[in-house]
């Protein structure tokens, strides 16, 4: 899933300082589950920027909303009957939803209340871990599902760098070796042979050479 | 002449708290008026940020949480979950420059347990000198 963090309160209220009347406006997927901009954290923001709104004899009216996804029309279409009557809506979707719906709606400012961080996993409750770039040539059947591009500080292909220890990372001792876990994995599967192969260097136009990228699959199209 | 309004206290409190029951409530809130109201709540791990904010903002100058004592929660941990949510809502509320101490946890004590009613004059004395809340004040 795509991570985020809400920007700071300060930040936020900058950006939405010329508006009167602002949709609050959450996303139910990703964004929920890392606890960023659900339903839940968007009431939290609402009720926050009613009260610095007050505290500050600022007449503003904030009213709150939660899509099932900001990323995809069939969702974002039912701004259609509320958009007019907001001077800007405040996104606690990732940069696609906030994108996707600026694109939707072109004459009202989208304004983004969260920081995207990245794809990843919940690990635990509280806890979320980086471990896809999206490199778009996914590489993870010969290092036993552990991304090296992802977990490793060095982005290694050929690991280990032989300054892990203990199973750490010489970068940082709080995180795990990539290269630790990558052999580890491997063994346990009986596919050690997979690393005596040397990797060229990444392929990155695959990634972001050939500009933004897109998936058109006709099969699904009307 | 002085006409300096009565701040409020929303409390919510976990209802196995010593003498917390329905007629301790309502006997509290006579005794009280408009400054505290009260909210039982079945666990204080039931409790989330936005209950504070939402009391914070809508009727309390103060919003605080009353848990049972750290090792006796019957669902194990919920009053240590009410803890991290109380501390996550000062860190909110301090981000638009409201006093912390607006916000806060009490936790009862295994060895010398209070009564609801106790707790309740606790808080409102440690209370008593942050005043009105700026959010409630008139434009």
């Amino acid at each position: 899933m795509i991570t985020a963090v809400q920007k700071p309160i300060d930040e936020i209220r900058e950006m939405i300082a010329p508006y009167k009347k602002i949709l609050v406006l959450g996303c139910a997927s990703c964004v929920a589950e890392c606890a960023a901009g659900g339903e839940k954290e968007t009431a939290m923001l609402a009720s926050t920027l009613r009260m610095a709104a007050k505290m500050n004899g600022e007449e503003v009216g904030f009213t709150e909303m939660t899509l099932d996804r900001q990323c995809v029309k069939e969702f974002y279409i039912r701004l259609d009957d509320v958009i007019d009557q907001y001077d800007a809506v405040l996104s606690l979707a990732c940069g696609a939803g906030v994108q996707a719906v600026a694109d939707m709606f072109q004459d009202v400012p989208i304004i983004p209340a969260l920081n995207t961080e990245f794809l990843g996993e919940t690990k635990d409750q509280g806890l979320w871990v980086e471990n896809c770039l999206g490199c778009g040539d996914c590489m993870l059947y010969y290092f036993g599902g552990v991304c090296p591009l992802a977990r490793c500080s060095k982005q290694l292909l050929n690991g280990p760098c032989g300054g892990s220890m203990d199973g750490k990372c010489e970068v940082n001792p709080e995180i795990d070796c990539a290269w630790q876990l990558i052999i580890d994995r491997l063994s346990k599967i009986g596919a050690l042979e997979r690393l005596e192969k040397i990797y060229p260097p990444k392929d990155w136009s695959k990634k972001q050479g050939g500009g933004p990228r897109k998936i058109v699959r006709e099969d699904q199209q009307k | 002449m002085t006409n300096k309004r009565e701040t409020t206290l929303g409390l919510f409190y976990c209802q196995n708290v010593p003498v917390s029951s329905e007629q301790e409530r309502q006997n509290l809130e006579l005794k009280y008026g408009q400054r505290i109201r009260l909210f039982p709540i079945p666990c204080s791990g039931r409790l989330e940020p936005l209950h504070l904010l939402r009391a914070l903002e809508e009727f309390a100058d103060m919003a605080y949480v009353i848990t049972c004592p750290e090792g006796a929660c019957r669902y194990f941990e919920g009053n240590y979950r009410a803890r991290k949510r109380v501390q996550r809502t000062q860190a909110i509320i301090s981000s638009i420059g409201l006093e912390v101490d607006r916000v806060g946890i009490i936790v009862g004590s295994k060895d010398a347990p209070k009564a609801l009613g106790e707790l309740v004059d606790d808080i409102l004395k440690r209370t008593s000198g942050l005043g009105p809340s700026p959010v409630h004040k008139k434009v």
